[in-house]
């Protein structure tokens, strides 16, 4: 970048800052230091590691579409978790303890319910914090794929989804006997940089509707950053009578939803990404209150016809009754009754404590304004930068910002990569790569500055320079 | 050979030892304690005290922790005879979660592939490989390969049975017990809903005679009976009600020489009783963690599967298709981040994985598994043989001084047989007896399981309780009868 450009956008971004509302949310996250990313030792003491430090000295994490940042509040409820472990013993189920912020463990998982609902734009009994986002999107489809080869057998998914969601189709496919030849739809890209259109989506339905039983969709494309149109296809996918489940692993915490008004009929993620849980963290599901009524007892007659079955256990009963032992399963109604096991409570702990941040922070809608106004300033900063350099990369991310989340995916030269991304970590920068040559950048709202988009920018720069030396 | 050493030899040969008639004293108990070369690992835990189960608030403070002053009646450990419901804490777990806390600090996304060195920990995407290494001695697996851990217990089950239960027209039934433990049965139900069977006619449930006790004579003959038509057995190895312990290699060999293919859920034995699930050519197993190992409420659960069914045939260059339900992390670590269409599995238990797993939730287990590993299941269940042979002398001579013609408090519905049981002993009180008995053992700070209406299930731990716990609770627990 040329100086003047560099100051140029440097001031805008100081100015935007002291716009933003809700700067003051960074203050809840440890943020990696330089010194820290560059060192291979864990600090000899603690928590002076984690003590607040300047700004300055702070890396620019972009990757908070890999692995959200820690919430400076996990570290204190995972104590209190310990320390009630520790005293309580087995009586941490079921006793209550005065001013403490945590539930008891029976009641942690309704709790964490009623943190992600809003978050995804659902009832509280639509949504369950259960288990990881390819388990659930296995147990969602055991329920609501039940293919019958001379009816509706298909599974539309998109050529290049997530290997995890192309596996599971597969299997799930492959389990009820069929091939996959006949009963699994991948809808291609004709554009270069694999974005998909509404359109095209429409048309491969259009072509298989009456055969088709699923369709299975990210909110978010992980490779692109492109944000789907979720209501759209839905609706017209239930036109079809297509069941329509969205993994939304790079949706939840980016981009508000509305999961309920939008018809969904059910939804999968993680939350390790935008939800800042932690690596691995407990993930979460969603099924339409349509999808899991239960309209009969326990009591009545044939009980079993009263509810989609699903594969269950003992967690997913009714809680009055779960405790009485009894050999038949009968789901309470709502997500809650797709549950099987009791929950980590150590990790829903983690989930739970980044998800007050959310209600703090204003919301989804909150979150996502100042999204907008970060991402869409990176790409200006991006293209304020030298035309040499910028001819070594572009952005493959739709340029319509309802079109793509907080994510720029820059799809760079041949043989540049390794050295770019080395040349980011020496300057501070964590971004995400995916090889042969894109990297992602993700400024998230909740804890990323303009300053970082700068920042990054100039790093880029740099690094872009290095790169090329390199390659020549 | 001391007294201790000499019932434990007693007990592995399934006979009675001998008690003392003194053996109700807190100093034969002492005795017995002062043996006992596993003591030392009662320091590696935080047992809750009586103070702190009464706590209202959290206050910080953790029991043990202070060293000033007297020690309180209060500030007293608790007797906690739950650890086959939610083993006690770990002094470790506090150390590997703030290690795992700095780290994802530290590095963030960095902590995926680097570890830090002076941590316990390895990098995150090792994590699970390196609690299934510390697992595989305690469940007897002849190699790492043969173990994941992974998700939950009953979603394990499910993945373990989309696998293994491949009905067909003539073998569709799944052989289990009357009781199991109710997400196992929700389990069967919906799998074989889920295959367009009627579980009506497809499970086949064995009933226990009137003491609830299953014999193997039983078991063997229902698989003589669907010896044509069962595709699956599957019983706890201990089964969590009675506390009875199944012959899981007798029943495994002789279910799979005619045919049928057979898991074990191990809830109550992993951490409890010693394992070979390799040598006894078990199909598969699930575990849960929060029980007899320790890994907090909750924590990741555990599984196996043969080496037999872990090979991947790659003899025509593309993997030979089995059924599973797949996901990412199944795939070889070398292909893994290829993101391939093609899913090219871990050989192995690790290619059951579907997504990537909880860290901290692995940090916490991996802190709880590196107190086994300072010790072996067969000195665990050494000392598991003695204190609940002593507890049950002691619950026996309850018994005995009751008055003429009264009838007995309790019956002790574990069978009596060391060999068909593990550390628990269930108490089935006499009616009316219950609340009585609840109230004072909250009121002496004695943590047992309560099973309404009638039984309790006490189970003296190896790894954190003594042999002077197990005098105390009985006194308390005929004071309590008499009271």
């Amino acid at each position: 970048m040329s100086t003047a450009a560099v100051q140029n956008a440097r001031k805008q971004a100081e100015a935007l800052d002291i716009e933003d509302s809700i700067a003051f949310v960074r203050d809840e996250f440890n943020i990696p230091t330089k010194a820290q990313i560059a060192s291979s030792r864990l600090a000899d003491s603690h928590p002076a590691a984690l003590q607040a430090s300047e700004d300055d000295a702070k890396c620019i994490y972009l990757c908070g579409n890999s692995l959200g940042v820690q919430p400076k509040r996990t570290v204190t409820r995972l104590n209190q978790y310990l320390t009630t472990w520790a005293t309580q013993g087995v009586q941490g189920h079921f006793k209550p303890l005065e001013e403490s912020p945590l539930p008891t463990w029976l009641d942690a998982d309704a709790k964490a319910a009623e943190l992600i609902a809003p978050v995804v734009g659902a009832n509280v009994s639509e949504v369950a914090v259960m288990q990881t986002l390819t388990a659930n999107i296995h147990l969602l489809m055991s329920a609501f794929y039940r293919p019958d080869i001379n009816g509706r057998h298909k599974i539309i998914l998109e050529n290049k989804a997530f290997p995890s969601d192309h596996f599971a189709v597969e299997t799930q496919i492959r389990h009820h006997g069929l091939s996959t030849e006949k009963s699994m739809v991948l809808i291609e890209s004709s554009s270069k940089d694999n974005i998909i259109s509404t359109e095209e989506v429409l048309s491969v339905i259009s072509a298989h509707a009456d055969t088709t039983a699923l369709l299975l969709l990210p909110g978010i494309q992980y490779y692109t950053g492109q944000l789907l149109d979720i209501p759209a296809i839905t609706a017209f996918a239930h036109k079809h009578g297509i069941f329509v489940i969205w993994d939304l692993a790079h949706a939840v915490g980016n981009v508000p939803l509305y999961l309920h008004d939008w018809g969904v009929d059910a939804a999968a993620w993680c939350s390790y990404k935008y939800l800042n849980g932690g690596p691995g963290c407990i993930g979460g599901l969603f099924v339409h209150t349509n999808n899991s009524v239960v309209t009969k007892e326990i009591t009545d007659e044939k009980p079993e016809e009263g509810y989609n079955n699903r594969l269950a256990g003992w967690w997913g009963n009714d809680k009055k009754t779960r405790f009485v032992m009894a050999n038949k399963f009968h789901p309470v109604a709502g997500a809650a009754g797709f549950q099987l096991s009791n929950p980590s409570i150590l990790d829903i702990t983690s989930l739970s404590a980044s998800l007050e941040i959310f209600q703090e922070a204003g919301g989804m809608e909150a979150l996502r304004s100042k999204s907008l106004k970060l991402t869409n300033f990176l790409e200006a900063t991006l293209g304020q930068m030298k035309e040499e350099d910028r001819a070594h990369f572009r952005i493959i991310t739709p340029s319509k910002s309802e079109e793509r989340g907080a994510q720029l995916s820059l799809m760079l030269s041949d043989g540049l990569l390794d050295t770019v991304m080395k040349e980011l970590e020496a300057r501070g920068v964590i971004v995400d790569e995916r090889k042969p040559n894109v990297i992602r950048v993700a400024p998230a709202p909740l804890y990323n500055t303009f300053k970082d988009c700068v920042l990054f920018v100039e790093a880029f720069s740099a690094a872009l320079e290095v790169a090329k030396q390199h390659a020549l | 050979m001391s007294d201790f050493a000499s019932k434990a030899k007693v007990l592995r040969d399934g006979q009675k030892p001998e008690f003392p008639s003194n053996a109700n004293t807190l100093e034969y108990a002492q005795s017995l304690d002062a043996q006992d070369k596993l003591r030392h690992f009662r320091d590696e835990f935080i047992i809750p005290t009586r103070a702190s189960l009464k706590k209202k608030a959290l206050d910080g403070i953790i029991p043990g922790a202070q060293t000033n002053g007297t020690i309180t009646d209060a500030d007293t450990p608790c007797i906690y005879f739950v650890g086959n419901s939610l083993g006690a804490q770990p002094k470790a777990v506090r150390r590997f979660l703030e290690a795992q806390l700095e780290t994802w600090a530290s590095i963030g996304v960095n902590g995926h592939f680097s570890s830090l060195s002076n941590s316990p920990l390895t990098s995150w995407q090792d994590m699970a490989a390196d609690c299934a290494a510390k697992s595989a001695a305690i469940v007897g697996a002849a190699d790492p390969s043969e173990v994941v851990i992974m998700n939950t217990l009953t979603v394990n089950l499910h993945f373990m049975l989309a696998s293994f239960y491949r009905p067909t027209d003539k073998r569709h039934k799944i052989i289990l017990e009357w009781r199991p433990f109710p997400s196992d049965w929700y389990a069967f139900q919906s799998q074989i809903e889920w295959h367009g069977l009627n579980p009506e006619k497809s499970m086949v449930e064995m009933q226990p005679d009137e003491n609830l006790y299953l014999s193997t004579e039983k078991i063997l003959a229902t698989i003589d009976e669907h010896a044509e038509d069962a595709a699956l057995l599957l019983l706890p190895g201990i089964q969590y009600y009675t506390g009875q312990l199944f012959d899981i290699p007798r029943i495994t060999k002789y279910a799979q020489e005619r045919g049928i293919v057979v898991g074990w859920d191990l809830a109550h034995c992993a951490g409890n009783v010693e394992l070979q699930l390799h040598d006894w050519n078990v199909d598969f197993a699930v575990w849960c963690t929060y029980k007899y190992l320790n890994g907090g409420p909750g924590s990741m659960a555990g599984a196996f599967v043969h080496e037999r069914h872990g090979k991947v045939d790659m003899s025509s260059g593309k993997p030979v298709f089995k059924p599973r339900l797949s996901g990412w992390y199944g795939a070889d670590k070398s292909v893994r981040f290829n993101m391939d269409k093609e899913f090219q599995p871990t050989p192995g238990a690790q290619g059951f994985q579907v997504s990537n797993p909880s860290a901290i939730d692995l940090t916490s287990l991996a802190a709880a598994l590196s107190v086994f590993n300072k010790t072996s299941m067969k000195d665990l269940r050494s000392k598991a043989l003695v204190l609940t042979a002593y507890t049950e002398h002691l619950l026996d001579e309850i018994v005995r001084r009751q008055p003429e013609g009264e009838e007995p408090a309790f019956k002790i519905i574990t069978p009596r047989d060391p060999l068909q049981r593990g550390t628990q002993l269930s108490l089935l009180l006499r009616d009316g007896l219950m609340d009585t008995v609840a109230a004072a053992l909250e009121a002496h700070g004695v943590v047992c399981d309560k099973r309404k209406p009638n039984v309790i299930r006490v189970a003296p731990v190896p790894m954190y309780c003594r042999f002077e716990d197990v005098w105390k609770f009985i006194e308390i627990f005929e004071a309590a009868i008499r009271g």
